[in-house]
Formats: C-alpha cells, structure tokens, sequence
C-alpha cells in the first residue's frame, strides 16, 4: 500500500496535465482572434467584427465551419501516415508543456502543503524541450511526404532543411542560456534570474542580448512564422504541407502552430526575461511580502510577458515580407552559427573569469 | 576612408544593429492608433458620395416643379450601350417645361455603364446620374428604371456635398436590400 503523500501527488499530476492540456487546447481560439485583430489593426482595417461583441465569437464560428467540413483524403495519398501526420505535430507540441514550469512553489495556508507550480522539474528540462519541440518537424514532412503533392512535398523538404539548419542556432542559444545560469533545469534557470530586471539573462552584459537575438530569430525559423514560413509559403506552394489538409486535420496543425508560437513565447521568458520573477522584487529594498502573493503575483508577470511576445510574433508577422531560401539558408549559416560559436567562446571567458 | 568605404561600414552598423527592421516595426506599430478605414456598411454606417457621383439616374423639375426633359431622345443617342428609351407625347397641360414630354422614359440598368454621356448631351439638364449606388436587385424587372420612379426626390439632397461616413439601418425588403442612411449623423473618413 503506497502512503496518501505519494497518492496525492500522482493525482494531482494528472489533474496538472489535464488543466495544462485543456488551457492548450482552449488557446488557440482566443489566439485566433488576437492575431486577426492584431493584423486588422496594423492594416488599417478593423479584423472580425461581426460574430458576438467585437468579434469575439468569431473562433466559435471559425470551429464550427472547420468540425463540419468534409475530411478530405487524396486518393493517392498514403493513408496511414496522412492520419498520422497531423497528430504527430501536435503531440509533441503538448507534451514540450511538461517542462514549463509557470511559477515556483504555492504554500497553501493553514495546511501548509506545498503545491508546485509545474508538472516536472527536470533536471535536463532544456535538452527536453528541444528534443520534443523538434520532433514536431515529422508531422510536417509526413503530412508533405503522404499528401502526394507535389506542393505538400516541397513545403515538407523545405520545412525539414529549415529546421535542421535553425536547430544548431537555437541549441546554441540554449547552450547560451544554461552558460549563463549555470543549470539545465527550467525553474533553475528562472530562480538564476530572480531579484529585479538586471538580474535578466537578457541583461548579462555584453552577451546576454546577442544571445537574446540569435534566440529569437531562430525560433521564429523554427516555428515557421513569417519572415522565415517558407514551408507554407502561399506564392509559390499553394498552403504548402497542408495544401491537401482539411477540417479537423487542418485545424490540428493549426493547433501544432499556434501552441508552437506559445512555447517559443515561454521559452523566451524563461530563458532570458526572468520567467515569473517580477521585474522589480521587493525583497530587495527589505520590503516583507507574504510568498503566497508573491507567486501569485509571479503568475501573473509570467502571463504578461507570454503575452508581449506572443504580440510581437504577431506584430512582426505583418510587418515583414518572406526571406527567399537562399537568404534563409546564409542567415542560418553564415550569420547565426558563425556568431553564436564566437558568443560561447565570450560567454564562457566570462564565465572563467568574471566569476 | 573613402565614401565607399564608409559607405559600406554604414550599411554594417545599420544591418547590425536591426535599423531597417525597427522602423519598419515603428511604422506597423503606429497603425495601430490610426484607427481603421473600413466603413461598417451594410450593418451600420454607410459612404455618401460626392455629388461628381455617378450612380442612378435621376430625371430633374425645375423650381416650379415642371419636368425639364423635352423628350428629345439626345440622351438615347449618346449612350454607347443604346439603354435608353424615349418615346415622346404632346402635353400642353403644362407638365413639362415645353410641350413636348416623355410619355415613356427608361434606363436598363442591366446594361448601363454609368459613363454619363447621357447627362452631357442633354440640352436641358433634366437627366443627371445621382447618389444612388445600391441596385442590386432579385428580378430583371427591377434591373429597368423608368421615369415615375426616377423623377422621385433625391434620398441625399443636392446641397449636401459627400464624401463623409452616415450612420444607417440595414433594411430586408421585398424589393431586395437597402442600407438607409440617416444623414444627420455623419462623420469624416479618414484618408
Ligand atoms: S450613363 Fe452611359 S450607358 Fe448609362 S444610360 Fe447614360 S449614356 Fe447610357
Ligand atoms: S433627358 Fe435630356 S436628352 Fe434625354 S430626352 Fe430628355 S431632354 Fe432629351
């Protein structure tokens, strides 16, 4: 008989999972909404506004138009991995969210028990939510590979070299990161950064902002968001891999992309803006706040910053044109790299000697 | 350094440090508090246009309330899509400017190009292309407008001058769809 602490935690885990699981698959509708907003604003004209009060409705509408709609298979295509594809995207989309931790810990008052504000704190969490995140890429090239187009194809093959070449930039970034705060576990890393702004991995000077780019704009290769969304590129491909998609397979890469742009969105805060630490503590001017408040309060920074950079994925997706491949290909390799190789090598003198 | 030289270090710092890009940001960023061009119509706004309009025909009385057309069928002559048809009578009743009156006036609108010869080679003045934009209609009937209909009293009155957004009613009749402006309750676009 395995003791009650031992039971609860496991069932607490599971309703973790399951509320981070419902709040994943409940965000790409207000997600929606926001960016066709956010696009109706910057293009001078007003986005959805008919379904419910300014629009909001407008998702509800939108996934109702996707569940009804026929599900469409080429015949040609291969069936088996043409199901597969769109799950394969999106699986691993979810599962990066084990990792992610959103706060520390919140005591409970009167029972004093410590409720953790994360599903797991692995040791390894950033190897972790690279490896998963990059399993996403076999979604997209099996959904190009069996959609038997010629279309799906190209955009699949482009999104494969994309990936790989952005990959090495991005785990270089990472490397960066756990340079800089000295561990690869996620809530480790934001505890690092804890005790006002300057405390930021963005603000460990003179790399930190380096690092900060090299991060950002391979994420916005790896997620597949203009400037660099070659792979659904609409000029020359069609809609690219999910040319051949529709319905609820559609809607579940769609699902896959928006959940991506929020995991890039954590992992930016979590990586160089502090993650749910405040970005003045009071602590450090001697001012006692109960630790309750403080995480709650923790949350709801987390939240924000989330939403500034989900803002400014949106805001630069209907700022910049497409990069042609070639350009993709010189900025990953000989932009990127090259920079990120020389920024460990400052990263980790700095590491030697300044501490 | 040379000016080529100097030229090109200019173009690494700004390539470096994102110049381009952050005004590019800047700019889409300022959109933002531009508010938008749209107009909400059918549902509540709708655009009064200048009076340089060329909508629906509108056949004119002068200010005793006599109809200037003389039935001279110079306007069917001149349209290049031959949509007009004017068959004269004599009237000395005193419902036209002279006796001789239109006893049939039509336009198709089915075929109209809205080109406005017909109001230039009139000698009177009494065909004018008006403000009148919405014509979609359900029954090729209704695609013909003849003269009781268009000798009616303008929904935008002449002195307004247009070009400004009016609150209106979206109206569903037999008739077909009609956005009904209320044109007190006006406001600029902006441009
Ligand atoms: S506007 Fe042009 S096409 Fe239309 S009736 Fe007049 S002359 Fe004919
Ligand atoms: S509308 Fe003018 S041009 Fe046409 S028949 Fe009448 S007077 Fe003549």
């Amino acid at each position: 008989m395995p003791e009650l602490g031992l039971i609860i935690e496991v069932v607490l885990i599971f309703i973790k999972v399951y509320i981070v699981g419902m709040i994943l698959f409940m965000l790409p509708l207000p997600l929606t909404w926001l960016e066709r907003k956010v696009a109706g604003r910057i293009q001078v004209r007003l986005g959805p506004h008919r379904v419910g009060p300014k629009g909001l409705l407008q998702p509800f509408a939108d996934m109702v138009k996707l569940l009804l709609k026929e599900d469409i298979i080429p015949d040609k295509a291969d069936r088996f991995l043409f199901k597969l594809a769109p799950l394969l995207a999106m699986i691993p989309a979810f599962a990066v969210f084990v990792a992610i931790p959103v706060g520390d810990t919140f005591t409970i008052p009167g029972i004093d028990y410590v409720f953790k504000l994360y599903i797991s704190d692995m040791n390894v969490g950033v190897l972790y939510v690279l490896a998963i995140g990059g399993l996403g890429i076999y979604g997209i090239i099996f959904g190009g590979w069996a959609s038997n187009s010629k279309y799906s194809l190209l955009g699949g093959l482009r999104s494969a070299a994309q990936m790989i070449s952005y990959e090495v930039a991005l785990s270089f970034a990472a490397i960066g990161v756990v340079m800089m705060s000295n561990s690869l576990s996620l809530v480790e890393i934001v505890k690092s950064q804890g005790g006002g702004f300057w405390n930021w991995n963005l603000f460990y000077l003179p790399v930190g902002p380096v690092w900060f780019l090299i991060f950002f704009i391979a994420s916005l290769a790896e997620i597949n968001r203009i400037p660099f969304d070659l792979p659904e590129d609409e000029g020359t491909l069609g809609s690219g891999f999910h040319t051949e998609y529709s319905g609820m397979r559609f809607s579940f890469f769609m699902l896959a992309e928006y959940i991506a742009m929020v995991t890039i969105s954590v992992l930016a805060v979590v990586f160089f803006f502090g993650g749910w630490m405040p970005p003045i503590d009071p602590a450090t001017f001697g001012i006692k706040v109960p630790a309750q408040i403080m995480s709650v309060w923790g949350i709801g920074w987390f939240i924000a910053k989330v939403v500034v950079f989900i803002y400014i994925f949106m805001w630069i997706r209907f700022t910049l044109p497409r990069y042609r491949y070639d350009q993709l290909m010189t900025i990953g390799w000989k932009i990127l790299i090259p920079v990120s190789l020389i920024t460990v090598l400052v990263t980790g003198l700095m590491r030697i000697f300044l501490t | 350094m040379s000016e080529k030289c100097k030229a090109k270090l200019i173009n690494f710092v700004k390539k470096s440090v994102f110049a381009d890009f952050i005004r590019g940001l800047y700019i889409t960023f300022s959109y933002n508090f531009e508010g938008a061009m749209t107009l909400k119509y059918p549902d509540s706004e709708k655009w009064i246009p200048y009076r340089r309009f060329r909508g629906l025909h509108t056949l004119n009385k002068n200010s005793e309330g006599k109809e200037l057309c003389v039935a001279c069928e110079l306007c069917s002559r001149a349209c290049p899509t031959d949509c007009i048809t004017v068959i004269p009578e004599e009237n000395d009743a005193g419902r036209g400017i002279a006796d001789r009156v239109a006893k049939v006036w039509e336009v198709d609108l089915t075929r109209c190009m809205f080109c406005g010869y017909c109001e230039d080679a009139c000698p009177t003045t009494a065909v004018r292309l008006g403000r009148e934009y919405e014509l979609a209609c359900t029954t090729l009937e209704r695609g013909t407008r003849s003269r009781d209909e268009l000798l009616l009293p303008q929904p935008v009155p002449e002195a307004l001058t247009g070009g400004v957004v009016a609150k209106a009613r979206f109206i569903r009749s037999a008739d077909g769809i009609k956005v009904v402006a209320e044109l007190g309750k006006v406001r600029q676009r902006k441009l």
